[in-house]
């Protein structure tokens, strides 16, 4: 693109059947002015999803788009980043899929810290099944379509993923369109990874957190003078720790914005590159592995990588 | 006087040391000429259980097969000689600490309550008193000849001599049963010396091993001399490869040219990410091969994630067994439904559920076959031995990407941890096939353009595309159109029918055996080896018989299979598994028609071994319908 972009020009022609109304529309209108600002090459930048209501992001971006499975849109990007550190990956998930069934992925992605950004569409419902209570819905709500109240606890996305190890924690909502979009470029220029929660009314389904409950209660972290960074290494405890207690500031204000950030753990590729010279500049992706259908391990190569196997039978 | 090939049994508990005695030997034996065949059968435990290794070294052949009785039992401890005495020939010999003969088998707390009540109903019958001593003493009435050692004075005479550290001398025990095996069946100290040489780089280690092996050496010749005694090898090869099944594939993927693994811990697959691990960097003389390999959190993560690093360009695969397979499916679905490249390394185990982990079966054949909702195409291959592992190990990474679908490479647990000795491969005659790749595309690209079933394909990266497991259009987006779904249904699924028509036949199953056989084995993975054993053996005998090995299961090798079935009656066709329901039998009723009628199977865990095989057949041949084979603690 000679020109510089607009958030249009990454708007595909895929027709987007989300409800009218749907908190999802902030999202990805905030995507598309992120990608335009910072000029991403379509090509290079691929979103994945999981399944449900965001699991369809991909098809109305036009870059790369992978929709995966329900819960496991965080391995398929650790692939997708693993073997090409050189595409930027955005994953979207809700709350269901990155909280409930894909768990543990979300768990593990924090202690890898792989340089990947996390959006998560937290509407506190199961919406593509008609719905269902999530992970974030708290006890004793009784969203429109349960049938009796919720009975299980809510988990604290912000609280959890400062204890996974994500690097970068943010709260957006999907309504203050470009203050996400800032989010969502900061969490792009960040190495490592990082996790956006982002509030999203679920105009359908939920009838306890809509729009109007969000409104009145809302305020900007960064307005109210907080400091999400942690200095240096020997500060992340007690960065985290302040992050950890502000996470569970809920009810009549609702802080949004980055919870913490913290640029001194090494990325995953910075740990496998430490192992692998070559890696960040050839990656798994483009590695020669044969040369005109041989590959570039020959015979004597085998040998001296494999000595270990091979036995030399004494002659006599 | 001398023979052709020995089989023996070193046993002892589990962490013992018991594989650092195999290790020496097969490295010995290997460096002296001799082929080896070496299986490790273990408890799912760390410490303490009762753990064999059973070997046959030969000097003619590259041995393919185990069988039974034994000609030499190594005992680490009194339960080893309890649990293998069975085992032992008439002119065998028995290896064994005589400082534990008072042992009896009653107190020992590690045995299986089942094997000690056998013991408790058979040791009055013979006048075996329950100790060690008694036991013994009924062998060497049977023609067993004891070999009786004193292993504390052998242990405390080198404590003194060369110095080893009190604490540590129970890790020498090891050394004592390679000096026995070596004495008794003359192999050089000078090969001994070879085989410590590369186990132990420490050169104290080493000194400390040496000497007690030459020690019990010249303990062991001075009495008994050398009766097991191997003849002259006769094997033609210069050069060996010595690596268990789980090394082979590991070697062969880096070959292959895989460059991303994952994988979550799983007995009996693990050991080959292990592997992949250790030379995941290799550098120098022009090389530059890098793997990336991630041990992820389960096993959906760890099929997704390969899947992922598919999608960006990498070669890629995962090794699991079964539980973990079980976990993978849906993934595997995806990978189907979007025409990725992707491996699976199946290590099969005793199921279902936990089942048998540390134990063979080949009773996943059905499982990976079918193992879906829905339908997509696959390739499924299945090898036979470690050599077929090597090569197939490549060809799944060839066919993945030629085809555009997910590959289940079968192993099963006998092959995965049994060390064999193989021709070093040659990477000149391997050809890595990448399939249909477009490069870097600038405008509008289709991922699955229908113009032909296999669609040109671009890495991440490389194009602007999408993907989606729901059913899509050629661009990648999601679409319920009923027109749509049949073309691009019809379009995946005849891949499979281009993988049938340009795989040749001959590649995915083979016969072995003369042309007018009376009857035929039919058989698929590790049971390669026993069968063939067995026909020779069967063969000397004047039954003269076939094996017909299928070793790619998806697309079947229909037309070979059936033109061979249809030349024997059905109850000279004799499906040979290590499964309750002749799986592979199933397939070949599928596929070709015609009814196998008569089945040997083996479900206990333990390899079919060569001598079992033959009295299963005659049975069969005699107008038993079904075998079922139990031989091996």
């Amino acid at each position: 693109m000679a020109r510089r972009p607009s958030p249009t020009d990454y708007r595909s022609d895929v027709w987007n059947d989300w409800c009218p109304g749907c908190g999802n529309f902030g999202i990805v209108a905030a995507m598309y002015q992120a990608l335009a600002e910072m000029n991403a090459d379509p090509r290079m930048t691929v979103v994945v999803s999981g399944i449900g209501c965001s699991g369809k992001t991909p098809h109305f971006v036009k870059v790369s788009g992978v929709h995966t499975l329900h819960g496991r849109a965080i391995p398929f990007a650790t692939g997708i980043k693993l073997a090409n550190p050189k595409l930027n990956v955005i994953v979207n998930g809700g709350d269901g899929d990155l909280l409930g069934i894909g768990a543990g992925h979300f768990v593990a992605l924090g202690r890898r810290n792989v340089d990947l950004v996390v959006i998560m569409h937290d509407n506190q419902v199961y919406g593509l099944t008609k719905g269902q209570a999530s992970p974030t819905l708290p006890r004793e709500m009784q969203t429109k379509a349960l049938p009796k109240p919720n009975i299980q606890d809510p988990v604290n996305p912000v609280a959890l993923a400062i204890s996974s190890g994500y690097t970068f924690v943010a709260r957006g909502y999907s309504s203050k369109v470009k203050h996400l979009k800032d989010l969502i470029k900061a969490a792009i220029e960040h190495r490592g990874a990082a996790f956006i929660d982002v509030l999203q009314p679920c105009v359908t389904y939920n009838d306890i957190f809509t729009y109007d409950y969000y409104d009145k209660r809302v305020y900007q972290l960064e307005e109210a003078g907080w400091d999400p960074e942690a200095k240096d290494e020997s500060d992340a405890v007690r960065k985290a720790s302040e992050a950890y207690a502000k996470a569970f500031e809920w009810g009549d204000r609702i802080p949004i914005g980055v919870f913490y950030r913290n640029t001194h753990v090494p990325s995953f590729e910075d740990r496998i590159s430490a192992r692998l010279p070559n890696y960040l500049k050839v990656p798994p992706a483009e590695e020669t592995v044969d040369r005109g259908g041989v590959p570039v391990m020959d015979g004597a190569a085998f040998r001296k990588a494999f000595s270990e196997y091979i036995v030399e039978v004494a002659k006599g | 006087m001398t023979i052709r090939a020995a089989d023996f049994i070193l046993g002892g508990p589990q962490g013992g040391g018991l594989e650092t005695s195999s290790q020496v030997l097969t490295w010995a034996f290997a460096r002296a000429g001799y082929g080896i065949i070496s299986d490790r059968e273990y408890f799912s435990n760390i410490r303490g259980r009762h753990s064999y290794i059973h070997a046959e070294t030969s000097a003619f052949e590259l041995p393919r097969a185990l069988r039974y009785p034994i000609h030499l039992l190594a005992a680490m401890d009194a339960e080893t000689v309890f649990t293998h005495f069975g085992d032992l020939a008439q002119g065998s010999y028995l290896v064994y600490n005589v400082d534990e003969e008072k042992s009896n088998f009653a107190t020992i707390p590690s045995m299986e309550v089942e094997l000690r009540e056998r013991l408790r109903s058979a040791f009055p019958g013979i006048g075996v008193d329950g100790t060690l001593g008694s036991l013994v003493k009924y062998l060497g009435s049977r023609g067993v000849t004891p070999v009786g050692l004193d292993y504390a004075s052998i242990l405390s005479d080198a404590q003194g001599k060369v110095g080893i550290v009190a604490s540590q001398v129970s890790r020498y025990v090891s050394a004592i049963l390679i000096g026995a095996v070596a004495a008794l069946t003359g192999l050089g100290e000078d090969y001994v010396s070879y085989g410590l040489a590369r186990r132990f780089q420490r050169k104290e280690l080493y000194e400390h091993n040496l000497y007690i092996a030459r020690s019990v050496m010249s303990q062991v010749k001075s009495k008994f001399g050398s009766p097991l005694a191997l003849e002259k090898p006769s094997i033609e090869h210069s050069e060996l490869l010595v690596a268990s099944g789980n090394d082979a594939v590991a070697m062969a993927k880096i070959v292959g040219g895989l460059r991303y693994q994952s994988y979550y811990p799983i007995t009996p697959a693990a050991d080959e990410s292990f592997t992949l691990e250790e030379y995941e960097s290799l550098h120098g003389d022009g090389l530059d091969s890098e793997v990336v390999v991630l041990q992820t959190e389960d096993e959906l993560a760890a099929v997704n994630s390969a899947i992922g690093a598919a999608l960006s360009g990498a070669r890629s695969a995962t090794a699991t067994s079964g539980p973990g397979f079980d976990l993978m499916v849906e993934g595997l679905g995806w990978a189907g439904m979007n025409e990725v490249p992707v491996v699976v390394t199946y290590y099969q185990r005793g199921g279902p559920s936990t089942g048998q982990p540390t134990r063979g079966e080949q009773s996943d054949l059905l499982s990976s076959v079918f193992a879906s909702h829905g339908e997509y195409p696959r390739i499924v291959i299945a090898s036979g031995d470690h050599e077929e592992a090597f090569y197939d190990a490549v060809d799944a990474l060839n066919y993945a990407e030629r085809y555009q679908m997910p590959v289940i490479h079968l192993v099963d647990k006998f092959l995965a941890n049994t060390i064999a000795s193989m021709p070093v491969p040659d990477p000149s005659s391997i050809r890595i096939d990448r399939g249909k790749l477009t490069g870097n595309v600038s405008g509008t690209y289709k991922r699955f353009d229908m113009s032909s079933p296999i669609s040109p394909r671009a890495f991440l990266g490389q194009a602007v595309m999408w993907y989606t497991g729901d059913e899509h259009d050629e661009v990648g987006h999601i679409t319920e159109d009923s027109e749509n779904r049949v073309r691009i249904y019809e379009k995946r699924m005849r891949k499979l029918e281009i993988a049938d028509s340009e795989i040749p036949e001959e590649r995915r199953a083979a016969y072995y055996g003369p042309e007018d056989a009376d009857f035929l084995l039919l058989g698929w993975g590790f049971v390669k080896g026993a069968a063939l054993s067995a026909l020779s053996e069967l063969s000397a005998q004047g039954l003269k018989g076939a094996y017909l090995h299928v070793r790619v299961f998806s697309p079947y090798p229909s037309k070979l299979v059936a033109g061979i079935l249809s030349r024997f009656k059905p109850d000279r066709i004799i499906a040979v598994e290590h499964n309750y329901e002749a799986q592979a039998a199933r397939l070949a009723r599928m596929n070709t028609g015609v009814e196998v009628g008569r089945s040997i199977l083996k479900f206990s865990g333990r390899p079919i071994y060569a001598d079992e095989l033959v009295r299963a057949v005659k049975s069969v041949l005699s107008g038993s319908r079904r075998e079922v084979l139990s031989y091996g603690a």
